[in-house]
């Protein structure tokens, strides 16, 4: 897989978050895991550059869910994983940290998560792919009178 | 002020909930609308209030405008009264709306923009004539449009962000310089606002206030009681990537995203100090959602206080007092509401002090 590690969490968002949880579930069937910290959900104050004079502000607040867990083989190795979404799912949150300690740590069905990264990517360019579309559909070229060919005199 | 606690009248309140609910589900063959419904097919409505509730949740906010039958106030105000029950976890490092994956950029300063202008989804050009045929819309006919849309739209190889049209005049010597103030930002949700502010307190205020306040205010100087004369320098709407630290790995990853408007108005020349160069003076708006009259007003109005603050106001789009402390809507709405509820002891007084000098005048007359 050629999707980096901080681009995991942005790719799975896009899928059904019971998909999630319930390959995460799956995976961590038969391993320790535990909470660095326990699940949250709550908000987070978004930071801006105002365009005019990159002075910063406040635009206004966003849910935020995060989770950081290790993960404990029965061979012993430890392996962490984390995440941060802007959503208030925190359970959603935790799943996806489960996935990206399996993922990072190679954990055996890390092929399975990858897959799952897959799914959502492809998602996500689909959903980027589209609003390209609305640009390229809306695109204008506006031009002066005096400087258009004289289209209407055809 | 006299207020005064009244009891009695819970029957009557839970049958005023009860008949507001009968109110939204009387016709027994509609549907129940959906929250994805709203969020889609009313997403100008639920942009209005992510915006002025000051929250970026716009499934909340489209069950807010369910709840609160259309009435974008008090979804605001329900939006409001959830963020107050709801930890603060985080404060963003600062994001870059340069960022933005657009949906939509244009600018009326220029014709040619580095990386062109793009309508996108707007009314701006549409007739303002009522579309009949969506009285009754054909449920296969509406499930077609969006596919016949990409198919007939073809694949464009387009960036993912867009440069700023500012960058080009600021390049060329035309605009004040950046960043002289980089204290850090004010936070309204937690301080109260103690005049003079400083502008990160009046650009906070405005990104969440009422559309209309707002542009009332902005219109006032458009109209003339004020010397902006904006010109857009560019328009967009687009989705800004939420960048937080990997919990882990401590480096920046997409936690999401954020539709949002944003909006630079460039304005009348002014030489700062003396042998300055004279440089365009500049306004910015922005706000959550697709809500562009707010970007625009908003833009407009950080001007104005500009100016205001600077020199002292000579309109009041340039106040900031007058303009910051009336354009929420939740307070103003709170304010106009609040004369709804009983005032029967500081009626009673006015009427018992109206009395009391109606017979001083009446004596008056009789010993005259």
């Amino acid at each position: 897989m050629n999707i980096p590690r901080n681009d995991w969490p942005r790719a799975l968002c896009q899928l059904n978050a019971t998909e999630i949880k319930a390959v995460a579930a799956t995976l961590s069937g038969d391993i320790d895991v535990r909470d660095v910290v326990l699940p949250q959900a709550g908000l987070g104050l978004l930071s801006l550059t105002d365009g005019a004079f990159h002075e910063p502000f406040y635009l206004g607040e966003i849910p935020v869910a995060r989770a950081e867990v290790i993960l404990k083989t029965a061979e012993g190795h430890e392996v962490q994983g984390g995440c941060v979404l802007v959503d208030d799912r925190a359970q959603l949150a935790r799943s996806i940290a489960i996935l990206d300690a399996v993922l990072s740590g190679k954990l055996p069905g890390c092929d399975v998560a990858e897959n799952l990264v897959e799914k959502g990517e492809l998602l996500r360019m689909q959903k980027i792919s589209e609003r390209r579309q609305i640009l390229a559909a809306t695109r204008v070229d506006f031009s002066l009178l005096e400087q258009e060919d004289d289209e209407d005199a055809e | 002020m006299s207020y005064v606690a009244i009891k009695g009248g819970k029957a009557a309140i839970d049958g005023a909930a009860a008949a507001t609910d009968y109110m939204r589900c009387k016709n027994a063959v509609d549907e129940p609308i959906k929250l994805s419904v709203i969020e889609d097919q009313l997403r100008l409505l639920t942009s209005r209030v992510v915006s002025e509730g000051g929250l970026y949740h716009p499934k909340l906010a489209a069950l807010a405008l369910k709840q609160f039958q259309g009435d974008t106030l008090e979804a605001a105000f329900a939006l409001r009264a959830y963020r107050s029950t709801k930890p603060r976890l985080l404060e963003t490092p600062l994001q870059d709306t340069s960022n933005m994956r657009c949906i939509r950029r244009i600018s009326s300063a220029f014709k040619d923009i580095p990386g062109g202008q793009m309508l996108g989804a707007t009314f701006d050009y549409a007739l303002r004539l009522l579309r009949l045929d969506l009285a009754n819309e054909d449920p296969a006919a509406f499930r077609v449009v969006a596919k016949n849309f990409l198919r007939n739209t073809p694949e464009a190889d387009l960036p993912d962000s867009f440069p700023k049209v500012l960058d080009a005049l600021r390049a060329e010597g035309l605009l004040p310089p950046l960043g002289l103030m980089q204290d850090p930002a004010f936070d309204i949700t937690r301080d109260p606002l103690v005049f003079p502010v400083p502008r990160s307190a009046a650009l906070a205020t405005m990104a969440r206030a009422e559309t209309g306040s707002l542009l009332a205010m902005a219109y006032s100087n458009m109209r003339g009681y004020g010397d902006v004369h904006p010109t857009v320098a560019e328009l967009r709407v687009g989705y800004l990537p939420v960048m937080l630290p990997h919990p882990v790995t401590g480096e920046l990853m997409e936690a999401g995203e954020v539709l949002m408007t944003e909006c630079e108005v460039v304005a009348m020349y002014e030489s700062g100090n003396a042998g300055d160069m004279p440089v365009f003076t500049l306004g910015y708006g922005a706000c959550f959602g697709h809500n562009e009259v707010k970007a625009i007003s908003m833009a407009i109005l950080d001007r104005a206080l500009q100016k205001g603050m600077r020199d002292g106001p000579d309109n009041p789009s340039e106040d900031p007092e007058f303009v910051l402390l009336h354009v929420d809507g939740v307070d103003s709405m709170g304010f106009a509401s609040h004369y709804k509820m009983p005032h029967y002891v500081t009626f009673q007084s006015d009427m018992d002090r109206l009395r009391t000098t109606q017979g001083k005048v009446r004596k008056s007359g009789e010993t005259a």
